[in-house]
């Protein structure tokens, strides 16, 4: 019996070579697994984060230069309009006081008239510029309209926390307002971010356009419309006074892109009119067609209980470009029929030799 | 009463072993050389169709292979259509490796006459398993360094993985890294570290990919998407099948549906550039985002990408300077030179001079010169790691062992037969 053990010990142990082969090549293979581990930071871009209060919530279409977009749940629905908005340089307070002063009512702000809107605020270890606008002329049967914005300096950046609501719902949300702003980390990028250098041949390259801002567009302009005030977004931008303090604001603008698309912009320009946004199916209600240049465009016609709009977006292949009317519905409305002779008569401006 | 046998006796081990004499015929060996020599024929034909990846992995990484009678040569019109299995590499060196096992045991002859036979078997048997252990444990990855920079991984040539990296940090990155078996699998994949779940909705592993244009529908698999550059850009993509030519750029594609709990996020398309994040800056400046796709949750800022497989080191490499030689007149290469710097663990430094054939190695990596560009003032390195490296070497070794000591041997014999041969008068 002990020689048949042995014999067959010395069998098995012909396979060992087998075996081992059989071992090598099945447990190299690694079983997959999910893996975890630290580096030192190589992420060079900018970062900007945040922490939710639990009755907000997120808008997940972003539109300009917003870097976030909030609002708060209520019973009646997602109310209020807050912003997180980085400016790769230091722009002045005034500038966004009067951006925001003309849709609440407030005449132009000079650096004397503002400050008693502005004062600071220390959040955790941060500095904030703190400007509080209320709604001039609100309607009695409603809580006025507030805008809220809080100013960082950092790093030679400006970041913009705007929150947008009725008096109540501001005054509601303001420690929720203020621990959301601590909560955010910002931290500009460390440097452009570092590109691979090679000459080898892409397989498909598209080359986003050079950015620029010269007026492609000639037009006429209407009689009774004044040069308004320019802005680093704007390309153009006309008044129309009315009298009695009633006033239009019309802008031409270009982006890069679409922006958000059409659905996310008109939502953006009925809210800024007091407006509940509308989905795709409802666009009709705000939006026809129009020749723009030869070329199909949107005109987006908005009157709200006290603001109109008239707005032509065209998207071309590789931006964006909007022709936008704002200001008092009444003036507005009798405005139309020059808004539409001043869209008709754009033009492409001829190349110069 | 006398033991007629020594234990490890010839007649004794045929004995003990009597069911490895089929498998020790020669005429097995020969068959099997001759299929080898079938199989290096075939797969050298499919290599100009498939390319050498393909051709590896149909025909020598599998048991068996199916060949198709190539189109261009005569009689293909009838012959083509009829798939012939090929035996593949894994079979034949499996049964080669049974077959010289098999002869060593029940054949040859354990006596010191001999042995010269048994070390060439046995260098022969140690090649053999040395190639399969290389075939599964290699693995082959690229360093790409811009002079004047430093790098502390490596790529694979083949394999994506995702990479969730929490940037928050000012100072370090936490990295999350899904490999691609498991993206293949599908499903819902969750990890602790992880605070969010991840239900994959496809995969694959080559993708042409373009812009949607109005009254142009997406793709289904791009339908979903909903967040980041793949809604931002309307992006279209169509499935391919892996190219496993020489000069074979897969992109990798995957959308994945963020979960926070039951909540949904998003659905995110990425795609893995082959040559690394960094070329989508370069060859697609409107998808540079696919490098770093931001997720906020919580108050940290999350970046997903798919990526090629990628593996930190302990240390890192400095380029200095590259010097690229051509032979006069021509755009021969004549020489690839990259001056670097060995960064240590322990901070301290190796200056080093890695060209051709003339490699670096360190940490159980060698690092090849591979490609270079002068004008971009770049160099990359095959990096192999290979802890068999020096079994071929052993086998051969032992081979030549074992042929001197039986060549020495008869020529010996032969010699003092001859002096031994009484002269005739």
């Amino acid at each position: 019996m002990f020689s048949n053990l042995h014999q067959l010990c010395k069998q098995l142990l012909a396979f060992c070579p087998l075996a081992l082969l059989t071992i090598v090549q099945f447990s190299c293979s690694e079983e997959p697994t999910i893996q975890s581990y630290t580096i030192a930071s190589e992420y060079k871009g900018s970062i900007v984060t945040w922490k939710l209060p639990g009755n907000w919530g997120e808008n997940s279409e972003l539109s300009g230069p917003m870097a976030g977009s909030f609002h708060v749940k209520t019973e009646s629905g997602p109310k209020g309009r807050i912003g997180v908005m980085p400016f790769r340089q230091k722009v002045s307070t005034l500038d966004v006081a009067n951006m925001f002063g003309k849709e609440l009512g407030y005449p132009t702000f000079s650096e004397k008239n503002l400050s008693p809107y502005l004062k600071k605020k220390k959040i955790g270890l941060r500095d904030f510029e703190w400007v509080t606008l209320i709604e001039k002329n609100a309607p009695a049967i409603s809580s006025p309209k507030i805008a809220l914005l809080a100013l960082l300096r950092q790093e030679g950046e400006t970041w913009l926390f705007p929150f947008i609501a009725d008096q109540n719902l501001v005054r509601k949300e303001s420690e929720n307002f203020t621990a959301f702003l601590e909560s955010c980390v910002l931290r500009s990028a460390k440097e452009q971010p570092i590109v691979a250098k090679s000459n080898r041949p892409a397989r498909k390259v598209i080359s986003t356009p050079p950015p620029t801002r010269k007026n492609p567009w000639s037009w006429d302009i209407p009689a009774n419309w004044a040069k308004g005030k320019g802005s680093s977004i704007r390309l153009a931008s006309f008044v129309v006074n009315g009298g009695d303090g009633k006033k239009l604001d019309i802008s031409v603008t270009s982006f890069p892109g679409d922006v958000g698309g059409l659905l996310a912009n008109v939502n953006r320009w009925v809210g800024q009119i007091g407006l509940s946004p509308v989905d795709q199916s409802s666009l009709e209600q705000y939006c026809s067609s129009i020749t723009l240049n030869g070329q199909p465009g949107h005109l987006i016609e908005a009157f709200g209980p006290d603001q109109g709009l008239l707005a032509a977006a065209l998207f071309l292949e590789k931006e964006a470009w909007f022709f936008k009317l704002q200001g008092d519905r009444e003036l507005a409305e009798s405005e139309k029929s020059n808004f539409t002779s001043f869209l008709q008569s754009i033009a492409k401006k001829s190349k110069q030799p | 009463m006398k033991k007629s046998k020594k234990p490890n006796s010839l007649v004794q081990r045929r004995k003990n072993f009597s069911f490895l004499i089929p498998f020790a015929s020669l005429r097995l060996t020969l068959t099997l050389l001759s299929l080898s020599m079938i199989l290096i024929f075939v797969a050298t034909l499919e290599q100009t169709r498939i390319g050498i990846r393909g051709a590896l992995k149909e025909y020598f990484e599998s048991f068996f292979g199916i060949w198709y009678y190539p189109e261009q040569f005569w009689g293909s019109e009838y012959l083509h259509s009829i798939p012939l299995p090929i035996p593949g590499g894994y079979l034949l060196g499996g049964l080669l490796i049974l077959n010289l096992t098999s002869a060593f045991l029940v054949r040859f002859q354990w006596t010191g006459k001999k042995i010269g036979i048994q070390l060439i078997h046995s260098g022969i048997i140690l090649l053999l398993i040395g190639q399969l252990a290389t075939q599964a444990i290699q693995e082959e990855s690229k360093m790409q360094i811009n002079k004047g920079e430093k790098t502390n991984y490596i790529e694979r040539f083949h394999g994506v993985e995702l990479a969730l990296r929490d940037v928050t940090d000012p100072l370090k990155e936490n990295v999350i890294t899904i490999p691609q078996e498991l993206l293949e699998n599908g499903g819902i994949l969750s990890n602790e570290e992880l605070p969010f779940k991840l239900k994959i909705h496809h995969f694959g592993v080559n993708c042409d990919f373009e812009y949607g244009t109005e009254g142009k529908t997406n793709t289904t698999l791009s339908k979903s998407v909903d967040r980041g550059v793949g809604q931002s850009m309307n992006l279209n993509v169509v499935p391919k099948d892996e190219d496993y030519s020489n000069d074979a750029l897969n992109f990798g594609y995957l959308v994945v549906e963020i979960l926070d709990g039951n909540k949904s996020l998003g659905t995110w398309l990425t795609i893995a550039n082959p040559g690394g994040s960094k070329y989508w800056e370069m060859m697609y400046p409107k998808l540079a985002d696919l490098a770093f796709q931001s997720i906020r949750h919580e108050g940290k800022l999350w970046g997903i990408a798919l990526r090629q497989k990628r593996e930190y080191l302990p240390f890192s490499i400095e380029l200095l300077d590259i010097k690229n030689e051509y032979y006069q007149g021509t755009e021969t290469p004549f020489n690839f030179e990259s001056d670097i710097n060995l960064h240590l663990d322990d901070n301290q430094t190796r200056r080093a001079l890695v060209y051709m054939n003339t490699p670096l190695r360190h940490a159980g990596k060698t690092f090849y010169q591979y490609q270079m560009n002068d004008s971009a003032s770049y160099t990359v390195f095959q990096v192999i790691r290979n802890p068999s490296w020096l079994v071929p070497y052993i086998a051969c070794i032992l081979v030549s062992l074992g042929m001197l000591w039986q060549f020495s041997f008869h020529l010996f014999r032969f010699l003092k037969k001859n002096s031994a041969t009484p002269k005739s008068t």
